[in-house]
This record gives structure tokens, sequence and C-alpha cells, in this order.
């Protein structure tokens, strides 16, 4: 059994995928960024994308996919919740406010950036939480998919092969 | 719930999950299972939306139909599946006990629901004075979603609580899985 098959792909699901990829993490943008002023925020807005990367790796191979990630940057990811979080807590105190008020920032419409700042940083670590524990039981995955359905069992990859 | 179709969109939405949830237990096949179980999660995002709550919705669809069931396809990846495991589990295999548990649980559950008030009633606590002040501040302040105003604005302690826990859990989760991740 080796660990690298080629990877055979579905026409359909990839072209459904490859179509669909950009819309739904632009909508995950969008819900990430707009938190504010309409549905969702930095959560939903991180899963969303992160589903969208789950999905890619489904679609186009999870190994492929993983390694195309940076996991450099996917652990900066995590750490950028609690880090922007903190930091604009801490700044409403050096602002001459308490620990998280946000309306003594010296910052045009204080509240709301402040709160979208928070909300990127949420969506990065949601984001990148998810994207990265995905990866890891990736790792484990010994054989690749080879029809994007997750379902082939060792009994049938052997008698594939 | 005042139009008769909201009313029979929620029947005909928590019929199909509690369907969906019985299915989910009792199916052979886990993939089957899994499936089965991503369908009841989309079934309560559905659910969400209709009762006003499209915060919840999105979470629970990306959440609970998504993502878990990407990482429990991969989980089950690494599991044998037997030749024949189609349709239902033998029902004789069931314990007794095990269902006197579940329909005890579920009886003292339910027992609770009448002393829940009216979807929409105007007594419900969360239509006190803070929620009024909530809505009528948070838009002043120019955050017109009141749910994210809550999370970061007024409750930003808990939030703050929140990200620590997952950024903690996800520091454990792969410590866990395994070497460290290598750069």
């Amino acid at each position: 059994m080796s660990t690298q098959r080629a990877y055979t792909d579905s026409p359909v699901v990839t072209t459904t995928v490859r179509l669909l990829a950009p819309f739904v993490l632009t909508y995950g943008l969008f819900t990430l960024f707009h938190g504010t002023k309409s549905v969702g925020g930095g959560f939903q807005g991180g899963v969303v994308a992160a589903a969208m990367v789950v999905t890619l790796a489904f679609a186009l191979g999870i190994r492929q996919t993983a390694a195309w990630l940076d996991r450099r940057v996917l652990l900066a990811l995590v750490v950028a919740g609690p880090l922007v979080f903190g930091v604009v807590a801490l700044a409403g105190v050096l602002a001459g406010g308490a620990f998280l008020q946000l309306d003594v920032l010296p910052i045009p419409k204080a509240v709301v950036y402040g709160t979208e700042a928070i909300e990127i940083g949420i969506g990065a670590t949601v984001a990148a939480v998810v994207v990265l524990l995905f990866v890891r039981i990736a790792d484990g995955y010994a054989e690749p998919l080879a029809d994007g359905s997750g379902v082939r069992t060792a009994e049938e990859v052997r008698s594939d092969d | 719930m005042s139009l008769p179709f909201e009313a029979l969109l929620a029947t005909a939405l928590l019929g199909f999950v509690l369907v969906v949830a019985v299915l989910t237990a009792l199916v052979r096949d886990v993939l089957t299972a899994v499936v089965v179980f991503a369908a009841y999660s989309l079934g309560l995002a559905g659910l969400w939306v209709l009762f006003r709550a499209p915060d919840v919705g999105l979470t629970e669809a990306a959440v609970g139909a998504g993502v878990t069931t990407a990482l429990f396809l991969l989980a089950i990846s690494r599991t044998v599946r037997p030749a024949e495991a189609g349709g239902i589990v033998d029902l004789r295999s069931i314990r007794p006990r095990s269902v006197l548990v579940a329909g005890v649980v579920t009886l003292a559950l339910l027992a609770t629901v009448p002393s829940l008030p009216a979807v929409g009633a105007a007594d419900t606590p969360a239509f006190g004075p803070v929620a009024d002040y909530y809505l009528t501040d948070s838009a002043a302040r120019g955050v017109d979603n009141a749910v994210t105003a809550v999370l970061v604005v007024y409750r930003g302690f808990d939030t703050f609580g929140e990200v620590a826990v997952v950024f903690t859990a996800a520091v454990a989760a792969l410590a866990v899985l395994g070497r460290e991740v290598e750069a």
C-alpha cells in the first residue's frame, strides 16, 4: 500500500468546488468584516472560510491542500485572536479608560473599528484552528482519497491495487 | 409563530430533526450515520434561522454540518467498513436500559417545556429593559448587529475568555495529535 497514490478526481466535484470557492470565501470575508453591520461576525466568517478550505481539500486532494498551506502562517493566525483582543483591550487602558473600554480610543468611530479589529482577530484564530486541526488529522490519514468520497476502506484500496 | 406557515415549517423541521436524530443512532453504517448527522445539523440550522437567530444558524451550518462532518469523515476513513453494513441495527441488540434512560431524560426535558414563555411573548425575560438598552445603545454607537455588540462591546470580557478557550483547546488538541507542527 503506497501512501502517495495518483489522485483521480471527479470532474463534477472539482468543477463545482472550484466555481463555489471564490463565492464562499468572499461570503466568509464579508461576514467577517461586516460583523457590526449584518449577520455574523468573526466566529462565523472564520468558520465559513475554514469550511471552504476543508471542502477544497476534499475535492482537490487532502495532501495537496495540506502541502499548499503554510503552517507558520496558520500558527501565526491562531495567535492573532487572543493577541488582537488583548492589544485592543489594553489600548482602552492606555487611552485613559478601562480594560476593554472601546469608546475612549483616539480613532474615529472607535467602538465600531475596535469591534471590527477584535472580530477579525477572532475570525483568524477560528479559521486557522479549524484548518490546522483538519490538516493534523489528515496527516495521520494513510491513504489519500482516490475518488473524493472518503469511504474507501483498506480492503477496497487493497483490492484496487 | 403568528403565521401558520412558520408554524408548519417549524413543525416540519422539528419532525425532520427528530427522525434524523433517531436514524443517526440506528443506522449500522458509520458513514451513513455521519451523513445523517450532518442532515440533522442542517435541519437545526434551518430552525435557528426560523427562530430569528441567523448568527447561530450560520454557525450551526458551518460547524455542525460542515467542519464536524469533514473531521468525522477523516476519522472513519481510518476504520474498516464491514461488507454487510447496511440498513438499521438489529433492534434486539439495543439494550432496554439504554432506551429507558433516553426515554426518561426526554420526558424530563419535555416536562420543563410548559414553564417556558410562549415564543415572542412580551413578558419573556429576554425582552426586559436590558434588551431595550442594548438595542438602542448599540445602534447609537454604530454597531447595527446587536449580537456582535453584546458579544464584543458589552460582554467583551466573556468573549475574550472564549477566544482564550478556543486558543487553549487548539494548543492542547494539536499537542495531543502528535509531534509538534513541522514548519
